[in-house]
């Protein structure tokens, strides 16, 4: 007899996939005790007894300051964000069915960063995740409207994203001349993703989101792993493609908008977390939690790789990009060889 | 005649840039009976099959299911009454057969409800009607290529549904696992009364497993009706242009075409 675990709640009954659980668990145990390792490390080290200390707010004045004020915020918005970034690159690599077509590789994350500069210098601050959100959109609608040939051709998408992604980056560096030196300074590193001096604020920002477009998303995960199959069998299995398209569109340009807006673009996470996650939980699904966990643990990672350089700010973008572009140049041989490209 | 044919075409125009491909084109399937629809290349078989499973965009004229026309109705019910398999379907590399079959079921679920015992049992009977309970944790990509076909046909039995549409299910396929999986096709026919109509490349296949065939030939129905009444030597002449004899298969009985 077929079977297959399933979670039922009253007339509803949800698919468990053991494996999937598994490493979902084991994902979030590494990501919570790495959170734990980079709140306790740093030029001031901690103890965990000072960290709990802190938590409970029994903590001395400077021990707060460092953990409260100074690096938990750091901490979870790094984890907040590199999980947007993990599950937005998990559904467009599912709906596009390539693992290139991941937002910071196909211009989505450019589009997001040069929209987000654009609000700051004519609107100012508040206006940052609006404008990454329309910057982004509008980035996916064009890349992918002129990749479009009755289906995603995939070079096409490349060459179109890649060329997106050069044209955005050379239309910031462009609008930060008009920015004044120290300004443009700090910006820059926000191009590259940074994670530096991030505050409550940012916290509340990226997780609020997550709470409202995660579940979107593990919604619309249902619909996903039967759009990894081919648009006929799509509409054959009693689906409307075109709004299911629209819709994981929409909600994973929203995640990379926000990542962008606590975080920069980070390069290469959500390229990374989504191939990452399938080959972890096998059986060819979209498994958009635990690529959101491997983007939390890359962001992580690198964010405390960038701490641990002494004397320079440096972004973690840079580690993520260190981290992820061999990834791109492998998969890109790869893909080449199998005649895909 | 008593009912009308539940999936029948009505005056169906469809065309691709302004190229038509299916003019005014009128017939029905007959419920509960195997339809094989050929012709030569680029008569417009495939269109055929797929606008009567609303894949293709209809011009005028239009498809009729159960009554009414099918792109007025909701894509999930009717998927529900009838399941296509298309002539080279894709599925994402180290997809188990039973997810595969699983997912035949979409019709019949939703984000909320992924799993039912109506399900099970469904999946259950695909795997064990195509041979292939078996294999079912297997991978798709590492079956043969007739055990990966009759994964896709399972895929479309799980789907439950009364009308079953198949392009080219032989494509690919050595002559062996053509014949099983048509023998498997009529024995789903025979079984579970599916109304089954498909697109078959070979004449003389479509003359053993169909109980109709509909010659296509430019757009156009040209001839409809019992292989015998069919497949002659003089229609065969008009729809593809061959020289051939027609003798009696001395072994199942139907015509067969012997090309000059």
């Amino acid at each position: 007899m077929i079977r297959e675990p399933a979670l039922r709640i009253g007339r509803y009954a949800f698919l468990l996939n053991r494996r999937a659980i598994i490493v979902g668990i084991t994902l979030a145990v590494l990501a919570l005790a790495f959170a734990m390792i980079a709140t306790i490390s740093g030029r001031y080290p901690t103890s965990p007894r000072t960290l709990w200390a802190a938590l409970t707010g029994n903590a001395d004045t400077v021990a707060r300051m460092i953990v409260i004020d100074h690096r938990l915020p750091r901490i979870l918005t790094a984890i907040g964000a590199g999980a947007a970034f993990g599950m937005a690159g998990a559904m467009f690599q599912t709906m596009l069915r390539n693992p290139l077509a991941s937002p910071d590789v196909i211009g989505f994350s450019a589009g997001a960063s040069c929209g987000a500069l654009a609000a700051l210098i004519m609107f100012g601050t508040a206006f940052v995740l609006p404008g990454a959100l329309i910057g982004a959109l509008l980035t996916a609608l064009t890349v992918i409207g002129l990749a479009w040939r009755q289906g995603i051709q995939p070079y096409r998408l490349i060459l179109v994203g890649i060329g997106a992604s050069l044209t955005l980056s050379a239309l910031a560096d462009l609008m930060m001349s008009r920015l004044d030196v120290l300004t443009a300074a700090e910006m820059a590193k926000w191009l590259i993703g940074t994670l530096n001096a991030r505050n409550w604020a940012d916290v509340t920002l990226v997780w609020a989101g997550l709470v409202i477009l995660m579940p979107v998303a593990l919604w619309l995960q249902f619909a996903l792993s039967r759009m990894a199959m081919d648009d006929d069998l799509v509409t054959g299995l009693g689906l409307a493609l075109s709004p299911l398209r629209l819709a994981v569109t929409f909600i994973g340009v929203a995640l990379v908008a926000l990542a962008v807006s606590v975080a920069g673009p980070l390069p290469f996470v959500a390229f990374v977390s989504g191939p990452i996650a399938r080959r972890l939980v096998k059986g060819a699904r979209p498994a958009l939690l635990s690529a959101a966990l491997i983007g939390a643990l890359v962001t992580l990672l690198a964010d405390t790789a960038a701490r641990a350089v002494p004397m320079v700010h440096l972004p973690a973008g840079v580690f993520t990009a260190v981290i992820g572009a061999p990834v791109l140049m492998w998969l890109l041989v790869v893909q080449f060889n199998k005649g895909k490209i | 005649m008593g009912e009308p044919a539940r999936l029948r075409a009505d005056k169906l125009n469809v065309g691709f840039n302004r190229v038509p491909v299916l003019a005014d084109l009128s017939f029905d399937i007959p419920d509960g009976q195997t339809t094989v629809i050929v012709g030569p290349n680029a008569c417009g078989k495939s269109t055929l099959l797929r606008s009567l499973a609303r894949l293709e965009r209809v011009g005028t004229g239009q498809v009729i299911l159960d009554g009414k026309s099918i792109h007025a109705q909701a894509s999930k019910s009717v998927a529900k009454q009838l399941a296509i398999l298309p002539q080279t379907p894709t599925a994402p590399e180290g997809l188990r057969v039973r997810d595969l079959v699983l997912r035949g079921r979409t019709p019949h679920q939703s984000p909320l409800r992924q799993w039912s015992a109506d399900d099970a049992q469904a999946i259950e009977n695909a795997l064990r009607l195509t041979g292939l309970i078996d294999h079912a944790d297997r991978p798709l990509d590492t079956l043969s290529g007739g055990q990966r076909q009759r994964a896709w046909i399972a895929m479309a039995l799980a789907q439950d549904t009364g009308i079953l549409l198949l392009d080219e299910p032989t494509t690919y396929l050595d002559l062996t696992h053509q014949i099983e999986l048509l023998t498997l096709v009529q024995k789903l026919n025979a079984e579970t009364g599916r109304t089954v109509a498909m697109v078959l490349h070979d004449i003389n296949l479509a003359a053993r497993f169909a109980d109709q065939i509909v010659a296509l030939k430019d757009g156009k129905v040209r001839y409809q009706g019992s292989p015998d009444d069919v497949i002659t030597a003089e229609i065969m002449q008009d729809i593809f242009g061959l020289n051939c004899t027609v003798i009696r298969s001395p072994i199942h009985d139907h015509p067969l075409v012997i090309p000059a």
